[in-house]
């Protein structure tokens, strides 16, 4: 026995050292699996309201461009509106058309989506995994898995949330691949390189496909964000020789360096959805 | 002021300094055109470097393990920081030892510096954990060594650049020392 106190005494620190390294494996290991602790992330509420003050600084010297992206919005916002309020030139009157149909007659049912919006507080693009952190949170009905897009383009998907705040796992993350198509209805998965935070990757779409450089790529409705918010646009084509499929590479159209306000989307058919193709699976 | 009072408003400040301006600067030198990493100097391993000599291995090892826990949650890395934090704390004795001419004991209420170590040691001390810090934390955030080159471009940029931050520091507050006493 008192060897073994003599043996612990004498390798104490090395014990210790390798005890917390162990630690930190684990938390590591359990936040790649994507089910992390919500406290250590900067969702935590003290984190959260640190990031929120420096921001309360910060926010002013981005006005400028902050107007400029919203006026773009709303002019965007404007024309699509337009689409909506066709003039009827025979009775001299705006007349609304209802596209979307919810009566259980017609088989076009739309799924519900709430927007919702939301400041960042806090945002990164060097990491290996980005997060933005935003302050709204399960107060504000704020859960985990909802996505969240910015008015130019996707941001990512809702990982962490505290009460008042949540942490967004952003779209340049190499643990994060988001369902997309192209302008003719090919689908295939955006995903990030890892290094630089203005590209963007479209792996294995078809030769024959027709794609040029400028097209838009789209989300889809397979993936937790809603359908046909941008994604970005294509800004080189390459043909990979080893297994002729081509690798797109584009632009997000979202700044990822100067993200100031979001919109977090809830899907409220998302449950149910889920719970379906989940039984689905479970038949298999 | 105490040492302990004293090396907890280090950690405040270097941890601010951390936290607020240089993880909001993301350096990309010439990355446009050469695919050069976007990086962040991490500059916090300072605080464990400048811990006065008497602190134990263990005290070490725990207040790494805190700062980097600290370091995690504002960067949602849960556990990346604090492995490299923990390394660099159970390696500075070792290191210490070798470069200093006296036993460590020696320097009663004393915290390696440029006034008791002189330039060329603490700077060889502090780029040497720094360099391992960085090595570690970046193997793990990247998690392949795939890119290996991509991997080393971005630990040698990193350090360089933190190791600029940490003279600069140094040139800061060594001055202020020498002032006062």
């Amino acid at each position: 026995m008192r060897n073994f106190i003599l043996f612990i005494r004498r390798f104490f620190n090395l014990i210790l050292f390798l005890g917390l390294e162990i630690v930190c494996i684990v938390l590591i290991a359990r936040t790649n699996n994507m089910q992390g602790n919500d406290v250590m992330s900067s969702a935590n509420t003290v984190v959260g309201l640190m990031y929120q003050k420096q921001n309360d600084v910060v926010y002013y010297f981005g006005l400028r461009r902050m107007n400029d992206s919203l006026i773009n919005e709303n002019a965007f916002l404007r024309q699509r509106l337009a689409k909506y309020n066709m003039y009827d030139t025979l009775k001299d009157s705006a007349v609304h058309q209802v596209v979307q149909q919810k009566d259980s007659s017609h088989v076009v049912k739309y799924a519900d989506y709430t927007y919702r919006t939301a400041k960042v507080v806090n945002n990164s693009v060097s990491a290996a995994n980005n997060y933005v952190t935003i302050n709204r949170g399960s107060a504000d009905g704020i859960g985990k898995g909802m996505a969240v897009i910015s008015g130019s383009g996707i941001v990512g998907k809702v990982e962490h949330v505290s009460a008042h705040f949540a942490s967004v796992l952003s779209v340049l993350s190499v643990k994060q691949k988001v369902s997309a198509k192209i302008k003719d209805g090919t689908t295939g998965y955006v995903e990030w390189e890892g290094n630089r935070p203005d590209v963007l990757l479209m792996k294995d779409i078809p030769q024959q496909v027709k794609v040029k450089k400028g097209d838009s790529i789209y989300t889809t409705s397979y993936s937790f964000f809603p359908q046909d918010v941008l994604i970005g646009t294509v800004y080189e084509i390459a043909l990979i020789k080893k297994n002729s499929l081509l690798l797109l590479r584009l632009r997000p159209s979202t700044n990822f360096r100067n993200l100031q306000y979001v919109y977090v989307v809830e899907n409220k058919m998302l449950g149910e959805r889920q719970q379906l193709e989940d039984s689905v699976k479970a038949k298999k | 002021m105490s040492t302990f009072v004293k090396n907890l408003l280090r950690f405040c400040i270097i941890m601010a300094l951390q936290v607020l301006i240089l993880n909001k600067i993301t350096l990309r030198w010439w990355s446009q055109p050469a695919g050069f990493p976007v990086f962040i100097p991490y500059v916090y391993p300072l605080f464990l470097l400048l811990l006065p000599f008497e602190v134990p291995v263990w005290g070490l090892l725990i207040i790494g393990f805190l700062t980097g826990l600290t370091m995690d949650s504002f960067a949602n890395t849960a556990g990346i920081h604090a492995c490299a934090t923990v390394l660099v704390a159970y390696l500075r004795t070792n290191v210490l030892n070798a470069l200093m001419p006296k036993n460590l004991s020696e320097y009663p209420n004393q915290s390696p510096g440029v006034k008791n170590m002189g330039w060329m040691p603490f700077l060889v001390y502090s780029s040497f954990l720094i360099l391992l810090h960085h090595t570690v934390y970046f193997s793990i955030e990247l998690w392949s060594f795939v890119n290996i080159g991509y991997l080393l471009l971005k630990i040698i940029a990193s350090t360089l650049t933190s190791m600029l931050f940490i003279v600069a520091y140094l040139l800061l507050f060594t001055r202020q020392v020498n002032a006062r006493s």
